[in-house]
């Protein structure tokens, strides 16, 4: 197990610094570089290559790279290029703020969706089946932010009854019942959107396990049918939909930039649209890097309970399995 | 002036202006303005949110050249001098010059005189130290303000003494007069920072150290979500009502709007056009619809390596004009712009001083007139109905910046106008960021859709249409040469008695008319939206048309507190 630990572990190592490579270039490569940011009409070439000069922006990409990765290693995420502001100081706040706006959604539609599909594997294509189809597809299908403003007209414009956006009311900041009703419209919007997964996967995985010749056996020796499905069927049945959750788990931090302008929701997404078009490289990296950070873990957290739930499985010995 | 240093800016996007500008009042104002004056006493306090499409870089007036810290800094920051209605700078009782600006009978010496009574916000004096080190720093090339080339004409600056200061410039420059009616920073604060250090440095983003000058101050920055300015009370001009100013940052134009008719904000600056409608549906909502002091134009390309073969099609007057002609401008302006906009056919804003009004040429929308100019100019109809001269086609490239959708959709009318006339115009959207690095900045295209900011109300705009400002550091990004208008432009600034600067605008609009480096399409502006909350006066309205004048006299607006 520690041999794996430690595997795993440089493993990530090497995939982090491979994305941070790739990342940086990538940034670099795109036109309209952050020294364009001094190239207002007002400022001349000359000016604009002393500030980048004062900013180490005309050094060579090579050596940009190094020190922003020293700084990196010191836990120093480096600073913004237009007004010099920490970068830490810009995105962890970010950071927490997605995820209560995330969190809230998944965990809720894990607490939906996995009873649900359950239920719905033992009454196949019965209406609560059908009901659970249709919401899956309309999840699917239904553009987030679309979604989003709909449910704005009606219930914060027509009705009233909610906030329209923010997280929270301006001089009710840190206030919990203030949040809760901020959070109530983005996360319909997102758990709407997880649901439409989960239902059905929780369903077809329970239905796969049910066929399966132990269940036969179970329900042949006469035990009860809820033991068959909870302590037989579940069990197995969890295993590919943990897989899943944990490949999700990432975004966690980074997938809702859409919801998150709709409703201003002063998370990850929202700033990285606003640093990409701002050129802001500094923080995109950072983002980027967080996010990677999080796809990492998530998958390791995802082998991790795989072990747990199936005791086929042994860490040590399979070594990784998603890297 | 729109031109040569930095008065002037690209548009980038219906969502984001650069520098927010300046021009003439026009005048009349739409009567929805109207609305909100109330016959009344003002009362003190209350809260007033304002809604912001992006949030501040720096509310350090060295280095402000965005929208948003620009208007930030307008509440925090006293100037020099003010403009008024009319768009003339003077010294209002909010100013920091105590008198009208003194201006040499030669037209070089710019003498400013400051109140003794203006402080900074931690209590020290507002003092001649102040002006010059502010100055001074803006021409410093290591400290790389954005304004440093509005400063290129300026000779000497002297401290007099405590409250005065003399500006000598090496030339006459009529416009000189708008860059100093301008916020100054404090000296005993950033006098000790090095030049290449002061971009760096937390003033003008860390709120406790800004120490400003104005009615509010900073008190909080919660960065991408809100600033807050609350009331200085140890400010030293005339009180302002409102206790209170957020801004309120939105990343959602959809939702920005709907944020002001739900009530959560009180000013959003800009409406887009397709959601007026809506908005003044909300009958306690007044949408200013005057539009402010920006132009978009057609501009041509005129450097022969940017074209296949090197023929540029559009390369006689008769070519230019027939396109002007072919075009339907107030078409684009009715149905594109929802009426909030005016036609233009020279540099100059409609009802602005030096508005050449009829002197120029007009281009009403007549195809027939547009081929009739090309049939002089030798173009025949081509075997797929596209004109053909010498071999070529008549076909070129308009770049617009991607995802604007009043460009995208003026480019689409346009390209069917111009194909009635047998002209092939092809539209393409291009990312802001990229264009400008790789087509505008290095005059690398055939043609473009775009538009100016004026940043102030003076009619200079040498930085644009002069062959002196060649790319890649002139703003002339279509390589266009005129050597009367070159002249003219220089005689422009070179006098400072309006009347003789007025005849000679007037013929510069008669000549760019005429020559059309550019088609001038229409004067246009992002509706101001004003909550039922706002109170003023019917002489403190806002006045879209100057910089800044979505908040002008705002120290004198008050707000319902119930």
């Amino acid at each position: 197990m520690t041999e794996y630990l430690v595997r795993r572990f440089i493993q990530s190592l090497i995939v982090m610094f491979l994305i941070s490579i790739v990342t940086f270039g990538l940034i670099h490569a795109a036109p309209g570089g952050p020294t364009q940011i001094f190239l207002s009409p007002g400022l001349s070439q000359e000016a604009a290559k002393v500030q980048a000069h004062n900013l180490g922006l005309d050094r060579p990409l090579p050596l940009q790279y190094v020190k922003w990765l020293g700084g990196l290693l010191q836990g120093d995420l480096g600073y913004t290029f237009k007004n010099h502001l920490p970068v830490g100081q810009i995105l962890w706040p970010t950071v927490g703020h997605t995820m209560v706006l995330m969190g809230t959604s998944w965990l809720l539609s894990l607490l939906i969706a996995i009873p649900w599909g359950i239920y719905n594997s033992t009454k196949a294509y019965g209406w609560s089946d059908q009901t659970a189809s249709f919401i899956s597809y309309v999840g699917f299908a239904m553009p987030t932010f679309w979604f989003g403003i709909l449910l704005q007209e009606l219930f914060a414009l027509k009705l009233n009854w909610l906030p329209l956006s923010d997280m929270w009311t301006i001089d009710k900041e840190g206030q919990l019942g203030d949040l809760l009703l901020h959070l109530i419209l983005p996360v319909s919007v997102l758990t709407l959107g997880f649901l439409a997964g989960y239902v059905k996967y929780a369903r077809t995985s329970m239905l796969e396990v049910l066929e399966q010749d132990y269940i036969r056996t179970a329900r042949a020796k006469g035990v009860r049918e809820s033991r068959v499905i909870y302590r037989h069927g579940l069990r197995n049945a969890l295993i590919p939909i943990i897989t899943i959750i944990g490949l999700d788990l990432p975004i966690l931090v980074s997938g809702a930039a859409l919801t998150e302008n709709v409703f201003n929701w002063p998370g990850m997404g929202r700033l990285f649209v606003e640093m990409a078009l701002a050129r802001e490289y500094s923080v995109l990296m950072a983002i980027t890097i967080v996010t990677a950070v999080l796809v990492v873990i998530g998958n390791f957290v995802a082998d991790l309970l795989y072990a747990l739930v199936d005791p086929r499985v042994q860490l040590g010995r399979k070594g990784g399995t998603a890297a | 002036m729109a031109g040569c240093s930095g008065s002037s800016s690209n548009e980038p996007d219906v969502d984001k202006t650069d520098t927010p500008a300046q021009t003439e009042p026009a005048g009349d104002k739409s009567s929805d303005a109207e609305t909100a004056v109330v016959e009344g006493t003002p009362t003190d306090g209350g809260t007033l949110t304002i809604s912001s499409f992006s949030d501040i870089v720096s509310a350090n007036p060295l280095f402000i050249q965005d929208t948003s810290s620009g208007d930030a800094a307008f509440f925090m920051f006293a100037n020099l001098y003010d403009l008024d209605r009319q768009g003339n700078v003077t010294a209002e009782p909010w100013s920091l010059a105590s008198e009208k600006l003194e201006i040499s009978a030669d037209g070089k010496t710019y003498t400013i005189k400051l109140k003794t009574t203006a402080k900074w916000s931690d209590g020290q004096p507002v003092t001649a130290d102040d002006v010059v080190f502010t100055f001074n720093a803006i021409r410093d090339p290591n400290v790389a303000s954005p304004g440093i080339s509005q400063f290129d004409k300026v000779d000497t600056i002297e401290k007099v003494d405590d409250h005065t200061v003399r500006v000598t410039l090496k030339q006459i420059y009529a416009p000189f007069q708008y860059v100093i009616a301008s916020a100054i920073v404090p000296a005993h604060v950033l006098k000790d920072v090095k030049p290449e250090e002061l971009l760096k440095h937390p003033y003008g983003t860390d709120p406790a150290q800004t120490i400003t000058n104005g009615p509010w101050k900073w008190t909080e920055w919660k960065q991408a979500q809100n600033l807050t300015l609350e009331a200085d009370p140890n400010y030293w001009g005339p009180k302002p009502h409102i206790a209170k100013v957020i801004f309120k940052i939105y990343a959602d134009q959809n939702t920005e709007v709907q944020a002001l008719i739900k009530g959560d904000v009180d000013l959003t600056q800009a409406i887009p056009v397709t959601q007026v409608e809506a908005v003044k549906k909300k009958s306690d909502i007044n949408v200013v619809l005057e539009p402010g002091p920006l132009y978009e134009y057609i501009g041509f390309n005129f450097n022969a390596d940017n074209f296949k073969d090197k023929f540029i099609p559009f390369s006689s007057q008769k070519s230019r004009q027939a396109i002007a002609y072919a075009l339907n401008r107030q078409g684009m302006v009715d149905n594109v712009l929802k009426g909030t906009g005016k036609l233009m056919n020279a540099p100059f804003l409609p009802g602005s001083w030096a508005d050449p009004g009829d002197a120029v040429v007009n281009y009403n929308y007549d195809a027939e007139q547009a081929k009739k100019l090309l049939a002089e100019d030798g173009w025949v109809a081509g075997k797929d109905g596209i004109l053909v001269k010498d071999g070529h086609r008549f076909a070129f490239e308009l770049q617009y910046n991607a995802g604007n959708s009043r460009r995208e959709q003026v480019a689409a009318v346009m390209q069917q106008n111009l194909k009635d006339v047998g002209i092939e115009m092809t539209p393409k959207a291009i990312d802001f960021s990229a264009w400008v690095e790789q087509n505008l900045t290095p005059g690398k295209y055939e043609a473009v859709l775009l538009s100016w900011s004026l940043n102030n109300p003076d009619p200079d705009s040498e930085s644009i249409f002069s062959s002196k400002y060649y790319p890649p550091n002139g703003q002339n990004s279509g390589w266009y040469k005129n050597e009367k208008l070159d002249q003219l432009w220089t005689d422009g600034y070179s006098t400072v008695e309006q009347n003789a600067r007025k005849q000679i605008y007037a013929e510069i609009g008669k000549e760019i008319s005429t020559d059309l480096p550019y088609v001038f399409m229409y004067q246009y502006g992002l509706p101001e939206g004003l909550g039922p909350k706002i109170n003023y006066a019917e002489e403190d309205a806002p006045e879209p048309t100057l910089p800044y004048g979505y908040f002008f006299h705002i120290n004198k607006w008050w707000v319902d507190t119930k």
